[in-house]
Formats: C-alpha cells, structure tokens, sequence
C-alpha cells in the first residue's frame, strides 16, 4: 500500500506555508528571480513546490481566485523512474519517488519523460543534479506527513493511503455538488500518489488533462523485454546468414574455376 | 617541401591563437566557478531563520501561515524569514476574526483589514509594512516640490521607543524638529485634523439624533481604516451607522492640496503629501481610489489627498538613516495654518478617545456651555477592557448613550447587537486595533506578543499630556480650525466641507463568503 | 605530395579548409572546456524547458543515425558477401568509427555529472531504454575500434594482425547486432513522450522508424562521403556500385514511406500532416525532400550521374538529420510552450566536432589503406 496526499483545491487561501515549510525542510535555498508562490511562481532547481495562483471563473461565471500547489505528482508508475538508466530515481515502498544524486549522470532523460515536466535542473552549477519533491521521503517512511502538508492552517491536505484517499475523495464530490466530477491523478499516467479534488475545472487550473490513462513505463516495457531475443535471434540470424553466403561464395567461384578448366 | 614550411606557419598561427583563447576561457571560467559568477562583496549573507530549527528534525509546534496578497499596499512578508510558528495566524483569527472568518473557497481577493497587527507579532519580522520611505527621500530630494508631512496623535508616544527610550516617552516636540531636520517644508499635526473631525462628526452625530439626517443610530467612528474594511467586508449592512466623515490623515489631505495650496500659492500638484502614521491601514486607506477629493477639486483628479503613508517603524528608519539622533533634538513646534491641536484631538490616539473628545465639543455645541469638569476625564471610556461604554446627560439632550470598542474580536458581539437592534447606543468607538492607534500596527514592535503594559505606558503618556501639558482640551477652542471654517470650509457639515471631508463606503462582502455564526 | 605510398612517413596535408576546420575545433575545445568547468547554463541555452537541445538531437542522435552507414555497409558486405560493394566498405566503417566517438564525445559534452558518467555500468537501470542505448553504444563503439584495428594493424604493431584478421567476422556479426538494437532504441526513448511529442512524430513504433532510416541512410552518406573523398583524392568509386547501393536504400525508403503512412492512418493523425500548421510543414518537408524525391531520384535515370548520387545522399541525409531534430525540437514545442534557439556555443561545438571528424577522416585515410585496398585481404 503506497501512502498518498489528498489535496482539495477549494480550500486553498493561498498562504504559501506548505512552500516555506518544504525549503525549511529540504534546506533548499530561495530563489531570487523565481517566487513559489503567486502569478510568477515556478518549479525550478530550488523551488521543489510551488502555489500558482489562477485567476478563473468559477460555476456561476464570477471572477475567483484560486490557488493550485505543484509538486511531484509521484506516479505509481513513474516515467522517471523508467527513464532513468542509473537507478538515480526509485520509487518507494511508501509510495514517494525519490532520487539519489550520487548515483545521477545527469543526461535529464526523466526531465524530457515527466509528463508533468516536474524535474528540475540546477542550471546554474558546474556539476547540476537534477532536482525535485521527494515527498518527504524519510519522513512518509515513519508514518509522518510530508514537511509541506504538516503545516498547512486552511486543512487542504490529508495524508494517508492513497487509496483511502481515493474513496474519501469520491465521497467528498459525490457528496458536495461544488466539486468538478473528476479527481484528478486517479487515472492519469495510470495513476498518482498525490490526487487533487477542486470545483473549478482542472484545465483551466492549469493541470495537464489530456494526458494518457496508460503507465507510461508499460509503453517502453515490451520493446525492453523484447531487446534481449531481437538481438540474440538477429545474431543467429547474420551467423547463419554469415556461413551461407560465404559458401555459396565458394561454391561459385569453384564452379566458375571448373568452367575455365 | 613547400608544404612542409607552410604547416609549420600554419601551426605556430593555430598554436599562438589557440593558447591566446585557451587563457582567456580558462580565466573568465575559474573567475566565474570560484565567485560563483557573483560580484557581491563578501558578507551580509547571514540572515538564517534555520537559527530556529534543527536540522532533520521537523519542529512539531509549526502552525502555517496567514495568507497575504503580493500586492497588498500595507503588508508585505520575507518568505526567508518566516518560520511558520503561526503567530499571525493567532492575532489574525483571534484577535481581528478576520482569518478563518469567510468560507472556503475564497472569492477573488485575500481578505485583509491591513491592520498590520501580524507585523506585531512575527517573531523573525518576516511580515513588515510595505517599505515606502524611497518615494519620500525622492520626493525630499526634489526642490521643485513642496512636501508637507503630519503626524498622527499616536506616533509621538510611540517614536521615542525606536530610539531606545522607554514606552510612552512623550516626543512630540522631538519629532517636529526631526522631520524638519530631513527638509519637510511644512509639519503639520494630525491633531488639528482630529479637532476638525469632532466638528464634522459631532455635527453628523447630532442631526442623526435629531432627525435632520435620515440615517440610523447608533453612528460609529470612521478612523480607523482597518475597522471600516472590516465593517466592509463583515457587516456591510450597517455601513449606514459609519459617520461618512473621512479620517483625520485624509482629512489633513484633501486640506492640503486645498486650503493650504491655496493660502500659500503653490499649484496642489506641486505639493507632495505626506502622513506619518502608528498604522498600516492607513497605506490602504491614503490608496483607497476615492481619496482625491482635493484633486478632483482642483480638476486633477489623479492627484492623491495623501501621497505616501510612512509608519512610525519607516520614520524611525529614516531619520537613523540620515544620521539624525532624535534624543538630543531640540523640541520644536509645528507649522502654522493646521498645526495648532488641542489634546481633544491627541486623545483620538488612545481607545476611547474619539468618543471623550467628542463628548466634550458636543456637549458644548448642544448647550453652548463648557462641559463639567467629569466629562474631560471620562475614565468609564478609558483602559484596556474591550468594550466599554457610559452614559452623558447633555442637558437639552437628554442620556446620550456611547460605547467603546477596539480590537476587532470585541467588535463581532456589539456589531451582532446592533444588527439585532439591541444596542441602545447612540454613537459607538471602534478601534481596529487593541488599545487604539498607540498600539497600531506601525508603532515600535516591542515584546512578542505586544504587552498591554506597553499599550498602557503610552496610553498613559497621551493622557498625561492632555491633563498636563497641553493648553487647551477641547476641539471647538482650536483656533486655527475655526479660522479654516471662516476663510473656507464655511461651516460644519457644509458643501465643500462634505467635498473635502466626507466620503462614502463599498461593500466588499462580494469578495469573500462570510461565515455564518463564526 | 603525402600519400601511403610513401609507406612509414606521417603525413597530413595542410590545405585552408583543414586551417579553417583546425580553428573550429581550437574553438570548439575552448568551448569545451569552458563547459566541463563552469557547466551546460553558462554555456548552452538549455533550460529547465528544454532539457535536451542541439547536441543531442544533432550530435548524437543525428550523429548515431549518419554513422549508420557502417553497419549496413558490414551487413551487405561482409555477412551477405556483396563482394561488389567492397571498394565502400573501409570508408564506410571508418566514417561510422569516427561518428561513434564523436557521438560518445556528444554525449560526455552533455550530460551534467561528467564525471559520473560511467554510473550506469555498475547501477543498472535495466528498465531504461537509454540503458540499452547507452550499452550498446559503448560496445559498438568498442567494436568499431577493434574492427578499426585491423585496418590499423596493417601498420602498426603489425605482429597483431592475423589475430584481428581472424577475430573479425565475429566482430562484424557483433558490430551489426548492436546498431540494430540502439537505433531502435534511440527511437524507443521517446515512446515515454505520448503527450509530449508531436503525434505526427510520436509512433508507438517509431523505433522502427528510427532504425529504418539509419538503414537507408547508410547509402546515402557513402555516396556524400565518397564524393568530397572523391574530389579531395581523386578517387572515385565506380557510379554502378554507387547507383546499387542507393538502390537498396530505395526499397528501404518505400517500405519506410508504407508503414508511416499505415502507422499515421491508423492513428488517425494523418490529416494533421495537412493541417498548415508548424509542425505539419516541417513533417511535409522532411517528408518530400527527405524521402519522397529521394525515391523518384534512386529510381530514375537521374541516380546515374555523380551529381544525382550526391543529390540523392545530400537530401537523404538531411532528411534524416530534419527527422531527428523534428523529433527533439519541432515536435516537442507545443507541449513545452516556450521556444529553443541553441547558443552560439552550442552551436560553435558541434559544428566543431564535426571538424575534428573531418581532419581525423582526412589523416586516417591518408595514413592507412582506407581508399584503395586489397580486395582479398578482406574475402576471408
């Protein structure tokens, strides 16, 4: 059973906490040129979580403001982890999707994988690591909510099974006519470990909706478990290929040496 | 072997270039990796809010945050700074009921009353007020334009603090003389303003009992701007009861740019305005779009009454930062024209003294009599205690009912009352923050939480000076607000006092769902 | 003059192109350098947006892609034992062994912890497609350098030559399996990009595409390669071998051209190729000039020219060099939302490796029996 964040969007006032507590957490520094929270805000090499705030309608067409934080989503199935070649990401036991830098080459091919484009790199150092949420990781192993969720004041998160989670959301929109009828991370990508509920459509919150419901990692899966035969079938292949074409090689110019004898 | 010579040319050419090039990437790169492409000068890098945590280990007592708009005119916050320990998440929703008191989800604004009183109770002053002192050291710099300051009755208990003086020091002369010392052209007092508003409001007051205007009773204060958008926004439907009297910064203002403009001959749009205030309300206020009166009086309406707001923290930066030590200043006096005040109008800076003030000059006005010597130490009215009230027998009037309110937890219930109709009062005090403007949320941040001991020490302070060392306590002795009625504002209540003076409210409780029984 | 006929001398003719090349390298090392010290946001325009920019897409996935001459030429040379072909096959693989390094070098220029790069030899990130490529490539490599031996025992430390001699069918067979695999699989990183990469170009099978086009590309680098070799040494491979070999990339091509527009159908995006829109154009282009006139000049009496077979292999081979850049930069602009002009520096270093691969074409092939060599050396 993998734990999961349930994050409910109509209960965000925008406060910023869950971003200070994260850098608090991580030790990570501020950004200068890039806020986590507002209009301007933006994943980036230091900022692992971030608050957007969206100005939309909401269902009766009156201007709202809403909040949206982003972070990694941490896929049950995760492109990164997929792409990577190193095992410089893993996914836990527990759920989070992590990432050691020792083990990182830093080619970004889980950069280019996330579907979320949630990977960062830190561009401005000589030797970058690719960075991003680990949820927490050491944390969420003892049973304790990731940094940014333990200190939201507006209650929008709740931490827990992902797929209690999952029914609690269900219940929460089918109960509350105010929540869109979607939860989103059920089925995207197959699937995330953090699931957003929110009354303002996820679109125009600026969430990526036309993703596919399929694991990303089970489109490369079958093309990896068939390298090993294609090749060693292909190899059989030139052998023999090999041997056939060098006789018969042999054997013309035998015949033609024959002819002219 | 022609080529032979050639190649050697060829390599010597590539070889000198290539090492010329090699020596300057190399260069600007080690420059570049070892400085970390900064040309900053080492230190002043320090400032660690980690000084509060351990590492590793996640402090259990965090609490979050309130939220606070980037573009919110009084507040701001230092994300570095803030350690999540929740404390204005406590003054906010204890103190104010403004956090936690609308529905989720928001509407289109993050709610705020611009009280600053967070800024009071941050620990790491990761919230501060919006630092506005460049606008005015500009405009100080420019000899093409004449910048008139005044001072709220508040900021010269609380200066003094800033100064390493003890609380409730009394520095008004001290704070004339500084502000003249930094090139204001003209120091006024916000007193002469509060004076002035006890003839606009007192006036409103008693056409409402009389009937002569059609509004209801009780009628509540309008100076403090943090009270009136709390009232906008929680309980919009009493905007009636506010007096339609602008504060007295804005007041001061739109006379400015007016009446001062005018008796000294200089364009208004030569006049740069600014206030010295014990609150960050006032910022909101002094930006609130309908504060133009005089600009629009002078046919410019993108003139603004009062140009910048400076709390007394942002004056107390300004004069250290010029180098000025306001402890050995000499007093000095205000300017004439609007600087003359009686302590009527100083007690406005303590709670329960808008209505003292104004219970002594109606009681004049109604009787055409000197109040009795009770009614000038009103004690009833003064202190800490959230909600006061007493009761004056103005002969010809009658038992004129008052009450007194600050802090705006202690506002919800009488507020609720008189929604209901059971508040039998006849003019009702309100004061955003606790204690009044001396405890506002520009005054000297001092223990964490600010103290009532403090409050008191500068309560203290104003009442002594009204009691000892001011000449006059009454706003109908001021002489110089009379003067303003006779060359100009004719009479209380007139047209163009109701241009200038007056104003009118919004209902902003389509920006937020206000939460019921809260 | 300098030639192998003066057998033990070194020689390398200085003429000003090679200058020219010798100071876009000098260049191109500086920029290097300056990279590995000061790392890739100094230098390049990448960003958190555009992680992968010109030097993957065109060092080293157009650079893989071109050097797939060698193995196809192997193939049809050496385990089909197309004797016919035999006056290609040298140039052919020492083109492919120098793109490979280059590609190698391409890639060690890119990535982040350069150091590091050695990490997935040991942590096995099994489930990557990039561990395949990045296996295969290094093997490949390793057995082009081996096969490269052979050529080089012939003059140096010729008491190993019968050894590589004999070891080289096995060398052959494994060159070409490896190719095969890491073509594909340079493909096959993008299947993880469905909603990222432009559906005109995402495929569920594009890794068949890709290894397809590394296959008829093959041709028609040769026929670029052994024109500008033909022009600088004078040494021209006969236009019938030349016209064969365009031939097979031919049927190549059209069997390529059938299965993409299967594949697009199927899918149901081929409309959105005549859409008008940026992307449709570029795949248009790519289209027409990279394959479709290509075919009409393989299959007409145009291909029997010099100048047709150059024509032939210059838009074949910047059809694919477009495919792959539509791949990693034209396809990729609408989910990233913000646009990518490579630096000058970016651009300064592949352009420099490619001159570094030049010159060492040029020294090699005047150096050992690249050229003109003895048939029969190679018939065993």
């Amino acid at each position: 059973m993998s734990k999961g964040v349930l994050v409910d969007l109509t209960k965000c006032v925008g406060c910023g906490s869950c971003t200070v507590a994260c850098k608090l957490y991580n030790g990570n520094a501020w950004d200068e040129t890039t806020p986590t929270l507002g209009d301007k805000a933006k994943l980036t090499g230091k900022n692992w979580t971030v608050v957007h705030h969206k100005e939309v309608k909401d269902s009766n067409g009156q201007p709202v403001w809403r909040f949206v934080k982003q972070q990694c989503l941490h896929c049950k199935e995760p492109a990164c982890v997929s792409a990577c070649f190193a095992k410089a990401f893993q996914k836990t036991e527990a759920g989070p999707v992590i990432y050691y830098p020792h083990l990182c080459v830093g080619c970004r091919y889980c950069m280019v994988a996330c579907p979320f484009n949630v990977p960062k790199y830190e561009w401005e150092k000589a030797f970058p690591l690719v960075t991003k949420c680990m949820m927490c990781s050491d944390k969420v192993e003892k049973g304790e909510a990731p940094a940014c969720v333990s200190v939201c004041p507006a209650d929008v998160f709740k931490f827990g099974e992902r797929e209690e989670l999952l029914k609690e959301a269900k219940a929460i929109i089918a109960k509350d006519a105010k929540y869109v009828k979607h939860i989103y991370g059920e089925e995207e990508v197959g699937g995330t470990d953090w699931i957003y509920i929110s009354d303002v459509p996820f679109d125009q919150l600026g969430f990526k909706t036309n993703v596919t419901k399929r694991s990303l990692p089970s489109y490369t899966a079958s093309f990896m478990h068939a390298t090993p035969f294609v090749g060693i079938t292909w190899g059989v292949i030139l052998t023999g290929l090999y041997h056939y074409t060098k006789r018969r090689n042999q054997v013309s110019k035998e015949n033609n040496k024959n002819i002219k004898a | 072997m022609q080529n032979q010579a050639d190649k050697e040319k060829e390599r010597q050419v590539t070889r000198r270039g290539f090492l010329k090039m090699m020596g300057g990437i190399g260069l600007t790169g080690i420059t570049a990796t070892i400085a970390g492409c900064s040309t900053d000068p080492a230190g002043g890098k320090g400032w660690m809010p980690q000084q509060y945590q351990v590492a590793s280990s996640f402090p259990v007592q965090v609490k979050g945050r309130i939220p606070i708009d980037p573009t919110n005119p009084s507040i701001t916050r230092d994300d570095k700074k803030c350690v999540l320990c929740g404390q204005c998440v406590e003054v906010c929703q204890r103190v104010q009921t403004v956090y936690g008191y609308y529905e989720l989800p928001i509407k289109d604004d993050i709610t705020c009353v611009n009280c600053g009183q967070c800024t009071l109770w941050c620990p790491t002053a990761a919230i501060t007020e919006r630092d506005d002192i460049d606008k005015v050291v500009q405009a100080l710099e420019d000899k093409s334009i004449h910048v008139v300051v005044q001072t709220a009755p508040a900021t010269r208990v609380g200066l003094g603090e800033e100064f390493g003086m003890a609380p409730g020091s009394f520095v008004e002369g001290k704070q004339v003389a500084a502000l003249k010392k930094l090139g204001f052209d003209a120091v006024f007092d916000t007193n002469f303003s509060a004076d002035l508003t006890i003839f606009e409001e007192g006036t409103e007051l008693i056409k409402r009992v009389t009937g002569a205007l059609d509004e209801p009773l009780p009628q509540f204060t309008s100076c403090s701007p943090g009270w009136v958008k709390f009232c906008e926004y929680y309980y919009p439907d009493l905007l009636h009861h506010m007096s339609t009297c602008k504060s007295p910064q804005q007041m001061l203002g739109a006379l400015v740019k007016t009446y001062y403009a005018k008796e000294k001959g200089i364009s208004p749009d030569k006049i740069f305005s600014v206030s010295i205030m014990p609150c960050t309300a006032k910022k909101f206020e002094a930006a609130r779009p309908e504060m133009n009166s005089a600009g629009k009086h002078a046919g410019k309406p993108e003139l603004r009454d009062v140009d910048v707001v400076l709390t007394t923290r942002e004056l107390a930066r300004l004069i250290k930062s010029k180098g000025i030590d306001l402890t050995s200043l000499k007093d000095e006096k205000y300017d004439t024209l609007m600087g003359e005040s009686t302590s009527a109008g100083l007690i406005f800076g303590a709670t329960g003294g808008v209505m003292e003030a104004a219970i002594r000059s109606a009681y004049f006005l109604i009787t055409k009599q000197e109040p009795p010597e009770a009614l000038l130490n009103l004690t009833p009215i003064r202190g800490l205690q959230g909600c006061k009230e007493a009761t004056v027998n103005i002969p010809g009037v009658g038992d004129v009912k008052v009450a007194v309110v600050h802090g705006l937890s202690n506002a919800r219930p009488i507020l609720e009352a008189v929604r209901k109709g059971d508040a039998p009062y006849h003019f009702i005090e309100f004061m955003c923050c606790p204690g009044g403007c001396i405890s506002g949320g520009g005054q000297p941040r001092t223990s964490l939480p600010p103290s009532d001991e403090v409050r008191q020490a500068r309560i203290n302070s104003i009442y002594n000076a009204d009691a000892h060392i001011y000449a006059k306590r009454k706003s109908h002795e001021n002489k110089e607000v009379l003067a303003l009625y006779e060359k100009f504002l004719e009479s209380p209540n007139s047209h163009i006092a109701h241009e200038l003076l007056h104003t009118h409210y919004e209902d902003r409780s389509k920006h937020l769902t206000v939460k019921k029984n809260a | 003059m300098a030639s192998h006929a003066q057998a033990q001398k070194w020689s390398f003719r200085i003429t000003p192109i090679r200058v020219l090349l010798l100071l876009l390298s000098a260049v191109a090392i500086g920029a290097i350098i300056f990279r590995l010290v000061t790392g890739l946001g100094t230098v390049t325009n990448l960003s958190d947006e555009w992680p992968w920019g010109l030097w993957i897409g065109f060092d080293v996935l157009c650079g893989v892609a071109l050097a797939g001459g060698g193995y196809g030429t192997a193939l049809i040379v050496h385990v089909l034992h197309k004797d016919y072909f035999h006056p290609i096959a040298r140039s052919a693989m020492l083109t492919s062994l120098l793109g490979y390094l280059l590609v190698m070098a391409g890639l060690f220029l890119d990535i982040g912890q350069w150091f590091n790069f050695w990490r997935p030899f040991v942590s096995w990130g099994h489930h990557s497609v990039l561990f395949e490529v990045f296996w295969c490539v290094s093997c490949y490599t390793t057995v082009q350098v081996l096969e490269f031996g052979e050529i080089a025992t012939e003059r140096v430390g010729k008491q190993f030559h019968s050894i590589f001699k004999k070891a080289l069918p096995v060398l052959m067979i494994v060159g070409i399996i490896f190719p095969t695999l890491h073509q594909s699989s340079l493909g096959a990183l993008y299947l993880l990009m469905v909603d990222k990469l432009y559906p005109l170009w995402w495929s569920p099978i594009i890794f068949l595409f890709f290894l397809m086009s590394s296959f008829f590309v093959g041709p028609a680098m040769i026929c670029v390669e052994t024109t500008l070799a033909g022009k600088a040494y004078d040494h021209w491979i006969p236009i019938p071998i030349l016209r064969k070999l365009v031939r097979i990339s031919g049927y190549a091509m059209i069997l390529y051209l059938i299965i993409k527009i299967v594949d697009l159908t199927n899918r149901g995006v081929l409309g959105l190729a005549f859409s008008g829109t940026f992307e449709a154009n570029w795949f248009l282009i790519e289209m027409i000039f990279g394959i479709i006139i290509p075919i009409v000049i393989a299959f007409t009496g145009f291909s029997n020219s010099r100048s047709g077979l150059f024509t032939f292999g210059l838009l074949v081979s910047c059809g694919v060099v477009l495919n792959r850049m539509n791949v990693v930069v034209t396809g990729m602009i609408r989910s990233t939302g913000v646009s990518y002009v490579p630096s000058l520096w970016e651009f300064v270093v592949s352009a420099g490796l490619v001159a570094m691969g030049v010159l060492a074409y040029c020294f090699i092939v005047e150096n050992f029996k690249i050229l003109e060599h003895d048939n029969h050396s190679h018939a065993a």
